[in-house]
This record gives structure tokens, sequence and C-alpha cells, in this order.
């Protein structure tokens, strides 16, 4: 190797090693750094972060698939079919990772905002993407890994721990991550490359997404006949699988460990890869710096049309919540998901509630209790008041410099939210009371529980956005998905509709019956939505105007 | 027009402005001068309102930005050193937004916003979002939604940065009619030939303290204002 030469690769390998470093600060530094203080978190802070999230990632998502994989492990390990055992949940592995991973590929790889300054350095091209790769690699790994390592666990207590059961499950975990990172890549390039020409990106993006959300769901609750079916013909299924696709087949044949098995899928990995990275590689001067083929539209003049201040906060809050699929989707995915609810209540509701009456009929309220839930659980998903304040970002200095109050844009994000939730809501228990016969008393207390729940979530979403806001971010996406603010009406939002159910159903809140149930649930509702209404009002404009 | 007394802000334990009294008068360009981290961003974020300050008073045409901050805010615009509008907006849509705030006519409005956007040739830009534009262009469009509802004091922060020189000459040109029409304006910058030719009262800030203050003779003399400005940084 000539000195130039070794010059060079020490170089590149010195500057890629730079890089994930940043990469990797980047990506954990939620748990090192508090935005709100603009300082250092402590170890206490920084530990209870992280024991957080393991107790999210291994605790509910590990345990749930290791429920799954002992009701598959033991009767697959008994007609030696652990191959079949492994592809089902590398497969499931192989789905969770790239669903998790894929809506950060496009966004961490093509639009992150110091693209320009490291493209302006000399910093190989293809340092800066295995860089990228590696947030991605890491994303995908930490979400295939709650699914397949309590798979590879469950098995070796089923069938044993010997080196075949251990080698081939390390192996396994290690394919399916970097193939996860290639088709997470490759689903990021084609996005990259169809959003260049693309005019209306956030609406199309936030279709695609339902699609793509509508499809896990039509498999998720086909899921259970799809397994009993499974258990019950093993052997047919297995020997179809070996005729036909052979493929998979290799696949969990590498978890049982089989050697052949485990070269043949390494060596197409491997390939899979190399060819993703080359076109990534090839391709991603172009399109990171690529500002699209999309017409550029000219301003025509028009007449203009004078709007009061409220309306024009308004506006601007609907503007910046269309204009961002990121924002609908993990701010606002129950508002897509509620008019689709209407229509099913309308097809089959009439179905549906003969079957929950037949199942809970016994029961006062139960089949409108469970319709309360189902609703409460979509208008959990929507909280866009939570990321709200922190989306302001570097903007904030524009609210907090014109003649409006802060309660002024602090009510327009409320509003907007109040707008959102409550007339899809309202579509949803108008379907409810043309499919379902219930007593109007009865219907009038769902109705002020759904109103008064949206008003709950509301509130509670910007008063978290106003006391852990995150204005210092580099990516949108930061302050929509990994804020305190977000986790916490999140996780909240859910847990109240759990306590709903499981209140009724087990507590036992039944034996109150619906009206005085819910009427408990709704006078909640007010004093916690009117505590914080008046708190926002006060406290809140002091702290918005502080930040 | 614009009345600073005893201004006073600190950052934990560092004053970052210190005791600063400074008195900008209908008809007055206003120059405020200082190196870097000298206080001149946090004095203009607390005029207009963005910074909550510790001591002293800021006084707009007579009411207090403290007591009546509404009123204050209505009546100036502000022009940040970076200019990070609404991403998400088009230009048109954003001017919009800032007429609605300020109550601007659709006519009014109509007629301010195609003058001041052919003024800087970024009319057929107005259509596209504000994440497609330069740096450039981004300022003019903050320059127009400062001068579109019509502000009776305008506060900005390194104005010229990263405009094109027609558009720093029309900007200048701009200031000067303003002001000549009864306006008043404040204004930071680091460029001293501009500040020595368009200013007519200038201010130097050192360590958060006011160092020197009064008209452009009174504080340069025979000198150089940036001869005057490097000796007072010794």
């Amino acid at each position: 190797m000539s000195l130039w030469k070794m010059y060079s690769w020490n170089w590149r390998s010195r500057m890629l090693k730079l890089l994930v470093k940043k990469q990797l600060s980047e990506i954990f530094r939620v748990y090192f750094y508090n935005a709100k203080k603009n300082k250092a978190r402590s170890k206490v802070s920084t530990i209870m972060f992280m024991i957080w999230f393991a107790v999210i990632m291994i605790g509910v998502l590990g345990g749930i698939f290791t429920m799954l994989s002992r009701k598959l492990c033991a009767p697959m390990a008994a007609l030696d079919m652990g191959w079949m055992y492994y592809a089902l949940m590398g497969l499931l592995a192989i789905l969770l990772g790239t669903f998790g991973s894929v809506f950060n590929t496009f966004s961490g790889l093509y639009l992150a905002k110091d693209n320009d300054l490291l493209l302006s350095m000399p910093i190989p091209v293809s340092a800066i993407v295995a860089s990228r790769l590696l947030s991605v690699y890491i994303l995908g790994l930490m979400y295939s890994a709650v699914v397949i390592i309590p798979a590879w666990i469950v098995y070796m207590v089923t069938a044993g721990v010997n080196t075949q059961n251990i080698f081939g499950g390390i192996i396994l975990t290690l394919l399916i991550s970097v193939f996860v990172m290639t088709l997470s890549c490759l689903l990021g390039y084609v996005v990259a490359k169809v959003s260049l020409k693309l005019k209306h990106k956030s609406m199309i993006t936030v279709l695609v997404s339902l699609l793509f959300i509508g499809a896990y769901y039509f498999f998720y609750f086909k899921a259970r006949n799809m397994i009993t079916d499974l258990l019950t013909n093993l052997t047919v299924y297995g020997e179809k699988i070996k005729g036909s696709a052979y493929l998979l087949f290799t696949f969990g044949s590498v978890g049982a460990g089989d050697m052949q098995s485990s070269l043949i899928m390494i060596a197409l990995v491997t390939v899979l890869f190399l060819a993703m990275w080359f076109l990534i590689s090839k391709s991603f001067l172009q399109v990171a710096i690529s500002t699209g083929k999309v017409g550029k539209v000219k301003y025509r003049r028009k007449t203009m049309i004078q709007e009061s201040v409220s309306k024009a906060l308004l506006l601007r809050e609907f503007k910046h919540f269309t204009s961002s699929s990121g924002y609908m989707l993990n701010s606002g995915l129950g508002v897509f998901l509620m008019p689709v609810c209407a229509a099913g209540l309308l097809w089959k509701g009439r179905k549906l509630f003969t079957m929950l009456n037949g199942m809970f009929g016994s029961q006062d309220g139960s089949v409108l209790l469970l319709i309360t839930v189902m609703l409460c659980g979509l208008i959990s998903m929507n909280i866009m008041t939570a990321p709200s304040i922190s989306l302001e970002g570097k903007s904030l200095w524009i609210a907090q410099s014109l003649p409006v109050t802060p309660w002024q844009v602090l009510r327009a994000k409320l509003d907007m939210q109040l707008i959102l939730n409550s007339i899809p809501a309202m579509l949803c228990m108008i379907c409810t009371a043309v499919v379902c016969p219930f007593k109007i008393g009865q219907f009038v207390m769902m109705i002020l529980q759904v109103l008064s729940y949206v008003f709950v979530m509301a509130v509670f979403g910007l008063f978290m956005g106003v006391i852990k806001p995150v204005l210092t971010w580099t990516n949108e996406l930061t302050p929509i998905k990994q804020s305190a603010s977000v986790m916490i009406t999140l996780f909240g939002g859910f847990g109240y509709t759990a306590l709903l159910f499981i209140g009724y159903m087990a507590l036992p809140g039944y034996t109150l019956g619906y009206m005085r149930y819910i009427g408990i649930f709704i006078a909640v509702n007010v004093v916690a939505g009117l505590t914080l209404y008046i708190w926002l009002k006060t406290k809140g404009c002091d702290r918005f105007a502080e930040l | 027009m614009l009345r600073i007394e005893h201004l006073t802000k600190k950052y934990g334990d560092k004053t970052a402005v210190d005791d600063l009294n400074l008195h900008i008068q209908k008809g007055e360009i206003y120059g405020f001068i200082g190196h870097n981290g000298a206080g001149k961003t946090t004095t203009l974020k607390s005029v207009v309102g963005i910074l909550q300050f510790d001591r002293g008073e800021i006084y707009i045409g007579g009411e207090s930005v403290k007591e009546q901050p509404l009123k204050c805010k209505s009546k100036i615009a502000y022009i940040p050193d970076n200019p990070d509008l609404y991403d998400y907006m088009t230009g048109i849509k954003y001017l919009n937004f800032i007429a609605d705030i300020f109550k601007v006519s659709a006519a009014d409005r109509k007629e301010r916003i195609h003058k001041y956007a052919d003024l800087f040739e970024i009319t057929d830009e107005l259509a596209q979002p504000i994440a497609a534009y330069s740096h450039g262009m981004k300022q003019k469009l903050a320059i127009i939604s400062a001068w579109l509802h019509e502000p009776e004091l305008i506060i900005m922060d390194e104005p010229f940065v990263g405009l094109d020189p027609k558009a720093s000459h029309l900007l200048k040109e701009m200031m000067r009619a303003f002001c000549d029409n009864g306006g008043a304006i404040f204004f930071s910058t680091h460029v001293l030939e501009v500040a020595e030719k368009l200013c007519d009262k200038v201010a130097i800030i050192k360590g958060g303290k006011l160092i020197r203050q009064g008209t452009m003779d009174e504080v340069k003399g025979d000198e150089s204002l940036e001869d005057v400005f490097l000796e007072l940084e010794k």
C-alpha cells in the first residue's frame, strides 16, 4: 500500500470515527442534555431517563413478544420446527424494526440540517452516509431486538441451551438488524426520490402512512385466527413453505442453528447491503442537495382578505399542522382514524353492536362504555398541543414580539386541537346513535364524557408543552416524537383510557351503572380541565412569555 | 419615541446590560455599536418585549414596555439578527399573517406588499414556501413585514447581513425616508462605515455599559467612527 493510500485510509477512518461520535451523541443527546435548562443532565436524571426507556422497550414491548414467543415456541419446537418459529418471529422483528425506523430514515438521511455543513467540509461523502446509516441501524436494531431477543431466549429455555442455539440466535439477530437497515434505507431512498416530484408531500405521506397502518391493523386483528390455524396445521404449512418459499425456510433455519442456511443468508444479506450501500452512496449527494423538480409556483396578484387576530393565529396553527406529515401522523393520527371509524360504524355497526351486546349485554351500559373507551382511545392519539410550544423553535421571537398576548397564542393552539378532535368525535357519536339503540340519557352522558375528555387532553397537552418545552432542535421530529411533553401526554391519555375500561369491567365500576360511572369521569374531567385551563391563562402565560 | 432608563439585564451572575440609558427621538436613525457579546442584542430584545429585564424601564411613545406591552408592540417593528421566519408558510401567507395581527386593511396591505416586494424584487417568489428562501430573501421578507404596518419605531439587529448591495442600498433609502416622515430607527451594526454615513446619533456599548453616545459629530469628532470605536475598545 502506498504512503498516500495509507494516509487517505487513516484520514477516512478518522473522519468516520468523528462523525459516528457526533451521530451517537445526537441520538442519545436526550439522555445527557436537558434542552429546557440548556445544560447537561445530572447522573441521576440520566439514569432515570434510561430506566424509563428500558421499561418501555424491554418491559412493555419485550413482554408482549415474550408472551407471543411462549405461545408459538413449544408446539413448534416439539415438532422439530424451530425454523418455522424463527421464521415467524424473524418476520415480525423485520416488520417492527422497519416500521420503527423507516419514518426516521428519510429525514435522518436526506433532510438532516447539518448536511450542508458536513458536505462543505473535507469529509468523504461515504463517511457522512456511513455515519447516518449508523443511526438508522441503531433504531432498527432497537426495535427488531425487542422481538427477536425474547424469541431467542424463549427458544433456548424450551429447546435447550447449546452452542447451536446460542450462535443461531446471535447470527439471526445480527442478520435481521442489517436487513432492517437495508430495507429502511431503500424505502427512505424511494421516499426521497418520490418526494422530489410531489407537490402535496405532507398529505400524500399521511395517506400512504394511513394505508400502511390500515394494512398493519388488518393483519393484527387477523393474527389470532392465523396463529390458531397455523398451530393446528403446523406440518402442512411447514411442507408448503419448504416447497414454495424455500428462502423463508432458510431464513428460519438460521435461528435454529443450521450452518448451511446461515452461510446462505449471510451471503444474501451482505449482497443486499452492498447493493443498498452502492445505491445510497452514489445518489446521496444528488438527493441531499436537490431542490426538486416541482415547478416553481409564481405569485399572482390577487385580492387580499383581512382576518381577525384570533383567526390569523388559529390559521397559523392549522397551516403548521397540515404542512408537516410528521406532525400530523405523530400528533394527530386519531383525527384521521375517527372518520374511518365513523364509516365503519355505519357499515358494520349493527353487527358489532349485536356481537358486543351478546358478550357484555348482561352488564348495563357495557357496550356503550366500550364505544366510549374506543373514542377516548382515538382522542388520546391527538396531542397537537403537546409539541406545539416546542415547535415554535427559533421562530418564537415572532409570537413574542407581535402585539398579541401570550394567551392569544396559547388559545389558538388549544382551539386547533379542540376543533380537530370534537368534529370527528361528534361524527363518530352520531354514527353510533344511528346504528345502536341506546337510551337518550346514556347517549347524552357519552357525548359529555367524550367532549370533556377532548377538552382535558387539549389543556393537559398544552400544560405539558408549556412546562417542558424543547426549543433547541435541528429536526422537527425531535420535539414531535422525543420530547417529555409528548411522551407524558400520550401515555397519560392511554393510561386514562385504560382506567376508564378497567375501572368499569374489572374494579368493578359496572355496579354503579353507566350513568353514575361516566358521571364521575365527567366531573373529574371538568375539574381537572378547568384547573389546567386557569393555570394556562395565568401562570402558563407568564411561563410562555419568559421562554 | 424610545426612552431606555437604567436598563439592567442579568443572565445568572453575568450582567449583560448594566444601567443603560438612551433616548431616541422621532426622526432619528440611532446606531448601536459594540463588539460581539457587548449587550446589543439583549438591549434590542428587551426593547421589543422578548426579554424580561431585571431593573430599569423602557418607554415607547411614553408607554412602559412592562406596563403596556401590547400598546408598545403595536407601535414597533422588529427585525432580528437571524430571520427565522415560519418555514411552513409561503412568503405571501407570512406577510398576510403579520398584516392580520397589526390589523392592516386588505387594500392597504395589498398596496404595501406589492410596493415593497417589487422594490426588493421578490414578488414572483411570494408564493414559494419560506423554507425555500435564501438568507437574503428571508431578510427581505422580514424587512417588508416590518414596514408593512407602518410602525412608529423600527428595531433592527444587524439588518444588512445577507442583503445584496442593491437591497442594502434600498434599505438605507427606506430607513432615511421612514425617519424623515417622523419615524425612528434603533439598529445595531458592525458595519461602521454604514453607521457613520447613515446614523444621526450613535451609541457605543462595551461589557453591557454605555461608554459613549451622542450625535455622530459628538462621538467621532474629526476622526473616523472606526478609529474612535477601536480606541474605545482598547
